[in-house]
């Protein structure tokens, strides 16, 4: 009976269509993942040659003066993107991947990027994360919207009544054609993202895989409860439509923007002016009293003493530097604490939104997601301490650069574990779909 | 076979059957003549259990009839234009219903019941969105044998036929009758009822106003009394 049906559905065009669609969109995703990895690891490849010709420049030319060196001298550390990255590149085109920092002032420097392709942030990225969360569910609306009701217009509804045991069963079946053909063309481009991609069957991959099956499977459970609700194609599909762009659209939209409303972040420009004029304010300031502010985070630097007010000094220079961060620390952790508070809402919010839940957890497994940046700047923050820390006595006891091993300050790489919450991950998707099936099965009997 | 004990459906405020009574055996043709809107589609719908009763209740071999009965599995019907899957064949289609019914026919067995209904062997494999209505019409009747139903219930078969293509069918039916199964048919077509009919009931405005023997009236008899009826 299968063989039958998969067969005079395979034959309509809708399906022929459809497939040759999503496989061709599915295609393209991938490759447009696989440039972006190309591109991620030609800059970090990149990186350590450039890094390594910076070091030896400065050194060549301001190794009489280490505190003139450590002034341009910058260190790298990369935040590495698995090739899973380029399944749902979410944030990673627009925050750093590599981040240099010198040791002054922090604040100004973590937050620098550059834009490399502004044309890509003003529609997104076609990466199969996206055709996953946007394209499939419009497959499966244009594969279910009239599993009954074709079945009605096209007369064959009272014979299937007649032959058939029961006309649910027989929906079930139609239905479970078409749920084999979708996941098959997604398990498709997936294996096919696999090879092309390099990715490891790893934790992250499979929970990728999953929650993208356990996805289709919530868009069957809405479309056969609409169809349960027995109306004719046009309202079935005019329904279902109104669905997606809630969905998939007006909704994530909606919350983003109230969220942004209800958390605003001032502080991304107050903390830059505060940084930048308590580091400008610092040179009318009297070099004994920046000090002494300097000791009381740093006492270990105590037996460097006060440098004379006139004249230019390093020790006093770098704790001006210093006193940037130290000023601006207040709105620096507000705007991180904002943040987070909106990522934390948004999460929240997304459990009960499944299109947005979906894209949580894909960037969430592929590194890409805001909560994976955060900490790459907590990251950035603990890196330029350690440097910091590691220049400064001898800055201040002005040894020569020459006696230092260079060669330790390759760029350096994070190592960013995800645990992968299953239940968390799976149980919104599992419920929304139970749900669904529940209040078609309570349609059944008029079906 | 069949039994309607004051069968009656009600749309809103509109009764479309009224307290039918009937009763068809075994090796029986029952034909059903009546205007459009006398109810006849309706007293097929209530015993396919595609619709509910208003009132009263429709029996098949003493079970009563509702949507969620399981008395489909006694039954067969071929409706007035057969509509199958366009894009499959004849025998597709017939092993396609077949199966949904729970049989399940070798394709010797498919093309012996085509060939059964009268279907030419060379368009067996012909895509069903090439068939005239008579050629669909004998895949629905195949697809009626293939259940091996004992009743079997046909609305305005012969609609739309070429002379030919009726006389087929009235071959078949006969066929079917002597094979003690029961045929329940409504139709506008007095000569055919005539031919093919052991008995002939008619309706008006929902209600059943004359039943006949066919062994004690002729066609134009019949007419008569139809268009008095009407």
């Amino acid at each position: 009976m299968y063989a039958l049906m998969f067969g005079q559905f395979l034959r309509t065009r809708t399906c022929q269509i459809g497939l040759v669609l999503i496989l061709i969109l599915g295609v393209i995703s991938i490759l447009i993942g696989k440039q972006f990895l190309i591109d991620q690891e030609k800059i970090t490849s990149d990186v350590v040659e450039n890094h390594a010709g910076h070091l030896k420049r400065n050194l060549e030319f301001h190794s009489d003066d280490i505190g003139l060196l450590l002034y341009y001298l910058e260190f790298v550390l990369v935040n590495p993107s698995s090739p899973i990255a380029a399944l749902s590149i979410g944030q990673r085109d627009i925050n750093p991947s590599v981040q240099s920092v010198n040791i002054r002032t922090l604040e100004g420097q973590r937050h620098d990027t550059d834009l490399v392709n502004p044309v890509s942030l003003l529609h997104g990225n076609l990466d199969l994360s996206f055709i996953i969360l946007f394209v499939f569910p419009l497959l499966i609306i244009a594969f279910t919207y009239n599993l009954r009701s074709e079945e009605v217009e096209s007369g064959t509804w009272r014979l299937v009544g007649v032959m058939s045991k029961s006309k649910f069963k027989f929906l079930l079946m139609k239905l479970a054609v078409r749920i084999a053909l979708v996941l098959i063309a997604l398990v498709v481009l997936i294996v096919l993202a696999a090879l092309t991609l390099n990715i490891s069957w790893n934790a992250a991959f499979v929970a990728f895989f999953v929650t993208g099956f356990l996805y289709q499977l919530f868009w069957f459970g809405i479309c056969f409860w609409v169809v349960s609700l027995r109306q004719n194609s046009a309202v079935n599909a005019l329904a279902l439509l109104v669905i997606w762009l809630t969905l998939v659209i007006l909704l994530p939209s909606a919350l983003n923007n109230h969220i942004a409303n209800k958390y605003p972040v001032p502080e991304a420009l107050t903390t830059i002016i505060k940084q930048r004029d308590g580091y400008h304010q610092k040179w009318d300031t009297s070099k004994r009293e920046t000090m002494e502010k300097f000791y009381t985070k740093y006492p270990q630097f105590e037996s460097f003493g006060f440098p004379p007010e006139e004249g230019f000094n390093w020790l006093w220079y770098y704790a001006i530097q210093h006193m940037g961060d130290e000023e601006s620390l207040d709105d620096s952790q507000m705007m991180r604490a904002k943040i987070e508070q909106r990522e934390f809402k948004s999460r929240n919010w997304a459990k009960v939104v499944p299109t947005m839940h979906t894209q949580v957890v894909f960037n969430d497994v592929a590194g890409t997601s805001l909560t994976n940046h955060m900490d790459f700047l907590r990251q950035i923050q603990d890196f330029h301490e350690q440097i910091r820390l590691f220049f400064y006595p001898k800055i201040f006891h002005d040894e020569n650069a020459k006696q230092i091993n260079w060669e330790q300050f390759e760029p350096s790489y994070v190592q960013q574990e995800e645990e992968i919450d299953w239940i968390g991950n799976l149980l919104p998707l599992t419920i929304g779909l139970f749900l669904f099936l529940l209040l078609a099965v309570i349609n059944r009997k008029a079906m | 076979m069949l039994e309607a004990i004051d069968l009656s459906k009600m749309y809103g405020n509109h009764e479309a059957l009224i307290d039918l009574n009937l009763t068809v055996r075994t090796g029986e043709v029952y034909c059903l003549l009546g205007q459009n809107g006398a109810g006849k589609t309706t007293t097929i719908n209530l015993f396919l259990g595609l619709i509910n009763p208003s009132r009263g209740k429709a029996l098949i071999n003493g079970k009563e009839v509702n949507i969620n009965s399981d008395t489909n599995q006694m039954i067969a019907y071929i409706p007035e234009v057969v509509q199958l899957y366009g894009n499959m064949d004849g025998i597709e289609n017939l092993n396609f219903f077949s199966r949904l019914s729970g049989h399940t026919y070798s394709k010797k067995e498919l093309v012996e019941l085509l060939e059964k209904a009268g279907l030419k062997k060379e368009d067996h494999t012909k895509k069903l969105s090439s068939y005239s209505k008579g050629m669909r019409q004998k895949v629905g009747i195949a697809i009626a044998l293939s259940k091996n139903a004992q009743a079997i219930f046909m609305d305005e078969p012969t609609s739309g036929l070429d002379p030919k293509a009726t006389d087929e069918f009235t071959t078949i039916c006969k066929e079917l009758v002597a094979e003690d199964k029961c045929i329940f048919m409504a139709t506008h077509d007095i000569f055919n009822a005539v031919n093919v009919g052991s008995r002939i009931g008619i309706m008006n405005e929902g209600k059943l106003v004359h039943t006949a023997d066919t062994s004690s009236i002729n066609a134009n008899e019949l007419q008569e009394l139809y268009l008095k009826t009407i």
